[in-house]
């Protein structure tokens, strides 16, 4: 396991999570529930952000990981 | 016409008249939540048992008892709603008991009522030390209504400073294998979703016996075949554990790498995750 694989691993992850918490902002009946499921999806979209610029950068110091 | 035929009508039509005068009535009547409705209560249904089996009695003059009686108790029921002094005198008011914690001795004796009728009374409320008491009122039909002093109530969420999400009432949408359509749409969701939901969990709709969805959109059946394990929704658990697992592997790569500005980056972002998860804890537990 590369550094930049465990790194694609966490994006992925990441991802999982944004998704799951969008469905159940729809999902929700309360307000509040709807509320902070939307908010913190929206959190985690700017890690995911983050997280893409990351592997990026990983990809153009070691290419003969890329892809993996 | 033979006798039983005559109770048979009687009693059919008299059912019928009772059933009418209730139901005009409304809850308050059944309940007998005041003096006047109790006695009205009684009195309606001797009439209509003196009337049904007294074979020589007049069914008319009956009738005309129940509808007076019924008419008298919806009237004195809409003045009260008007009149607060008149509700006070026809419906009676609740007499303090405890007050402060020390039981009112003078309003016992108006309501003419033992020491021994008021512990009973405490008892039935799982009550049996005086000294926890509050605050205590006999109300106008008998029963007694406690607070407790604060330190002797049950502890709530509140209490203990725990912040909890608020759910809305669950909605029973499969009944006996049928899809109830206005219990789906107030959840807010289709037949398609459903549909979906039950596929997800391997099940029929002809197997469900009951149906029902929290307001998170989980959906929890009951089946009529018991041998069958219904998985339970772990959806919320799983994702608060996931959002914890990117946390701790956020808070690793910010301590593997050696780039000062993805270390911040990380550092930055495990914080930030740390933070969701204190703020969607109480809407992913349970």
């Amino acid at each position: 396991m590369t550094v930049a694989s465990n790194v694609k691993q966490c994006l992925v992850t990441i991802k999982g999570i944004e998704s799951q918490l969008s469905s159940l902002a729809f999902n929700s009946l309360d307000q509040e529930a709807k509320a902070a499921f939307h908010d913190t999806a929206l959190t985690i979209g700017t890690i995911k952000k983050d997280l893409q610029y990351r592997i990026l950068e990983l990809e153009r110091q070691e290419p003969q990981y890329k892809g993996s | 016409m033979p006798g039983w035929v005559f109770i048979i009508t009687r009693s059919l039509l008299f059912l019928l008249l009772l059933f009418i005068t209730t139901k005009i009535l409304g809850k308050k009547q059944i309940s007998e939540l005041s003096f006047f409705e109790y006695v009205a209560g009684i009195t309606i249904g001797s009439i209509a048992g003196e009337v049904v089996t007294g074979l020589e009695g007049n069914l008319y003059h009956g009738s005309l008892a129940i509808i007076v009686f019924g008419l008298v108790t919806y009237l004195v029921n809409f003045l009260s709603i008007h009149s607060k002094k008149f509700s006070d005198f026809t419906e009676g008011k609740g007499t303090v008991i405890i007050r402060d914690g020390k039981i009112l001795e003078d309003n016992l004796k108006k309501e003419r009522y033992t020491i021994d009728e008021i512990s009973t009374l405490l008892r039935q409320k799982n009550i049996f030390n005086v000294a926890d008491v509050e605050f205590a009122v006999l109300e106008p039909r008998g029963n007694l209504s406690a607070l407790l002093k604060k330190e002797n109530r049950p502890l709530t969420p509140k209490d203990v400073g725990m912040k909890m999400a608020n759910e809305k009432e669950p909605q029973t949408i499969i009944m006996d294998g049928a899809i109830m359509d206005e219990a789906l749409r107030w959840a807010g969701k289709g037949r398609d979703w459903l549909y979906t939901e039950l596929e997800k969990l391997g099940v029929t709709l002809d197997n469900v016996f009951l149906g029902q969805v929290n307001s998170y959109g989980d959906l929890t059946v009951d089946l009529y075949d018991d041998k069958i394990q219904v998985p339970q929704p772990q959806q919320r658990p799983l994702l608060l554990a996931s959002l914890k697992k990117t946390q701790a592997d956020l808070e690793l790569f910010s301590l593997a790498t050696e780039c000062e500005k993805s270390k911040a980056m990380y550092k930055k972002n495990a914080a930030l995750l740390q933070e969701t998860i204190n703020k969607l804890e109480p809407y992913l537990n349970g």
